[in-house]
């Protein structure tokens, strides 16, 4: 297969930041320390008139003045300096024909509806006519590539390096930059923060498009799930059949804003985009198989699921609960879902639940669920998982606990990675752990995730990620007996 | 862009054509047909003016239901023809029609728009008058597969019932033929901007359903 053409824009040889800054609050500083505390292996070039040097990098006047290949180019100066920056491009193409991208993140260009915004937009564009640039934005945060390390965004999530997981793979598509950067701030604040695997944030889309990301993540192989936050696309159609193609190879989550007719005539004046009918893009996201959520956090923990667990062989969903109230939570989240159905575990699972547990233990009443209660151990905690997990009548487990003040938070945690780990392949089913709440469970979390499985903040999130599974599963299973 | 509409009649046929299943309706444009028709059709029959610039035809007086005789007929082609030069003077009349009335069912609606972005989108639901109201219904876009038609089916309430909610005995089938074929006619026919049937009327017990009333909006070329 031929390389595709964006694999430069996430992997290229020199990086010009126009509108680089040693001033802590100017995007252009932001852009040069995140790349080099993201420890960017490739060379960096800062554009300056008034600074000699930017974070100890030696700073160029002019594009054109840098000697080295330089294949991206930033832009984070005001929008008014575009024609002169397209001059110096201009010059730099007629002496060294290198730049292959440019990262425009500045807004006030086309968005804005005014004759002077279109007129900057189109000099921008003047880029890719002559030289078959290609343009990410404007009016974007830019890009993130944690395998390269390329990361030319603004974003300061405030989040030490040691508190991310390792890279995942989870690939996101903005067309908010406000959104984008939320959504890196949020999933930075996870017990474990999120490393997206590749992060755009697209802006108006003059060039670079929902689509050319979508197909560019789609043979990436190490994007294992795409996140999307919409507004608007002008080919809808064109849109949803390479959403659909792609859907069946790896899950696309799509946060799609305009539902109400207020939102879309926001969307509508926000991006320039025309936002479409919603209620025609819902039934296409459904025909098609691409998950759309309600909210952001549903949003990130469904893109969590998806790339750390396997996908359910089924849509049975057993309630195993430490609590009582928490449990009943969770049934009635459950029943809003009418496709889940309850697992009828076989009389071994229940006898060998009934004769480990506490004696108050409600086993199986109703089928499905199972209240280990208040008094179970860390032991009854582990076996009672290991139990139902082994059953083959469940596909998936709701694991809630609500740690009490006799139960070490961490070991907890521990001790039930470890019971899960240790079993077979084929056990090592789906399971959305609720461990509730707040602050004093973190330990018990970050042990659990620590080893790659999924927390979730209570059931209403733990349930809505594996219904998101579930519809996935299902309708993949639909297609593929349907040949459809 | 400049559009036309199918009359009843008009867009009945090209419906049946298509195999979607719709009430028997003879346009009867004098007097005269009256016997020929009355001896085709089985009874009852509703009779309606057919205007291209009546829009409210009970309004107008234009409807008359429940006609079972010759006779009946007779009268109510007199009728309909009198309200109408009373109350719409300056209406074109292209005859009256006479549709056999149909028995109580469950009214469904299905329906066509051609979107700006998505092309023609296919929707099904619960008919009936309230179909705004209700809003029980669900939409994919052309072209249908048949695991679609299904999805649609079952996205609505009316999915319940199809599976047999209640002892219900639909036959969920004909539903899935009707979205098909309605799937292959735009496909055919991009100058489509509208389909609207509803009531189509459905039965229990292997009765065969049918579209009632239908009007199909198209683009002149």
């Amino acid at each position: 297969m031929t390389e595709h053409e964006l694999n430069g824009l996430f992997q290229p040889k020199g990086i010009a930041v126009i509108g680089a800054s040693n001033n802590p609050l100017k995007a252009g500083c932001i852009i040069i320390n995140n790349m080099i505390k993201g420890k960017f292996p490739g060379k960096l070039y800062p554009v300056n008139q008034s600074e000699e040097n930017v974070a100890g990098l030696n700073t160029y006047a002019r594009l054109s003045d840098i000697d080295d290949v330089v294949e991206l180019v930033v832009l984070i100066t005001p929008a008014s300096a575009i024609y002169s920056i397209m001059d110096d491009l201009d010059e730099r193409m007629a002496s060294k024909n290198d730049v292959r991208f440019i990262v425009c993140a500045a807004a006030d260009y086309a968005e804005t509806k005014t004759e002077e915004g279109i007129k900057r937009q189109e000099r921008l564009m003047q880029a890719k006519d002559k030289y078959g640039i290609r343009i990410i934005g404007p009016n974007c945060i830019g890009v993130i590539d944690t395998v390269s390390r390329v990361n030319t965004t603004f974003v300061d999530t405030g989040v030490s390096e040691d508190r991310f997981g390792p890279p995942g793979g989870i690939s996101f598509i903005s067309q908010s930059g406000s959104v984008a950067a939320s959504i890196l701030a949020w999933g930075a604040s996870k017990v474990i923060g999120i490393r997206y695997n590749k992060f755009i944030s697209v802006g108006n889309m003059a060039d670079i498009d929902f689509i050319d990301l979508l197909e560019f993540l789609e043979q990436d192989p190490s994007t294992k799930v795409i996140g999307i936050y919409m507004e608007g696309y002008q080919n809808g159609k064109q849109l949803i059949k390479v959403m659909g193609r792609i859907a069946r190879k790896k899950p696309i989550i799509i946060l799609k804003v305009g539902r109400s007719s207020k939102g879309s005539v926001a969307a509508n004046s926000h991006t320039s985009s025309m936002s479409g009918s919603d209620k025609v893009y819902d039934a296409a996201f459904r025909q098609y198989g691409i998950l759309r959520v309600e909210d952001l956090w549903e949003l990130l923990d469904t893109l969590q699921a998806f790339d750390k667990m396997r996908l359910p062989d089924g849509n049975r969903l057993f309630v195993l609960t430490q609590a009582g109230g928490p449990g009943i939570y969770c049934s009635d989240e459950i029943s809003k879902y009418d496709f889940i159905e309850t697992p009828m575990v076989s009389e071994n699972t229940k006898n060998q639940l009934k004769e480990t547990m506490p004696r108050m233990a409600a086993i199986c009443v109703p089928e499905g669920y199972a209240d280990i209660t208040a008094s179970a151990t860390i032991r009854q905690h582990c076996d009672s998982l290991r139990y139902v997990l082994m059953d083959p009548s469940v596909d998936g487990v709701c694991f809630i606990t609500v740690v009490t003040p006799f139960l070490p938070s961490a070991q907890l945690g521990k001790e039930l990675s470890d019971t899960y780990w240790s079993l077979d392949e084929k056990y090592r089913k789906p399971v959305y752990f609720c461990i509730m709440a707040g602050e004093a469970v973190i330990p018990c979390r970050r042990e659990l995730e620590q080893t790659g499985l999924v927390t979730f903040d209570s059931p209403t999130e733990a349930v809505k990620a594996a219904k998101n599974m579930i519809i996935y599963n299902m309708k993949r299973e639909k297609e593929t007996q349907t040949g459809q | 862009m400049s559009t036309f509409v199918l009359d009843e009649v008009e867009a009945g046929n090209l419906l049946s054509s298509y195999g979607i299943p719709m009430a028997k309706t003879v346009i009867c444009e004098s007097f005269n047909e009256l016997d020929a028709i009355a001896r085709d059709v089985t009874f009852p029959v509703v009779m309606k003016i057919l205007s291209p610039d009546i829009l409210h035809k009970t309004d107008a007086g234009a409807v008359i239901l429940g006609i079972s005789s010759l006779d009946g007929m007779s009268k109510a082609y007199q009728t309909i023809l009198m309200n109408v030069t009373t109350n719409c003077p300056e209406a074109l009349i292209k005859g009256v029609i006479v549709q056999e009335m149909q028995s109580k069912g469950l009214e469904l609606i299905f329906g066509v728009n051609r979107d700006a972005q998505f092309g023609h989108v296919l929707l099904f639901g619960i008919g009936g008058i309230y179909v705004e109201i209700l809003n029980a219904v669900s939409m994919r876009l052309a072209p249908l597969t048949r695991l679609d038609a299904l999805e649609m089916i079952r996205e609505t309430p009316l999915g319940k019932v199809f599976q047999g909610a209640r002892g219900a005995r639909y036959n969920e089938e004909e539903v899935i033929q009707v979205l098909l074929n309605l799937s292959r006619l735009v496909q055919e026919h991009p100058e489509i901007i509208e389909i609207d049937i509803n009531p189509f009327l459905v039965y229990e017990h292997g009765k065969t359903g049918c579209g009632v009333d239908a009007l199909i909006l198209c683009e002149k070329d």
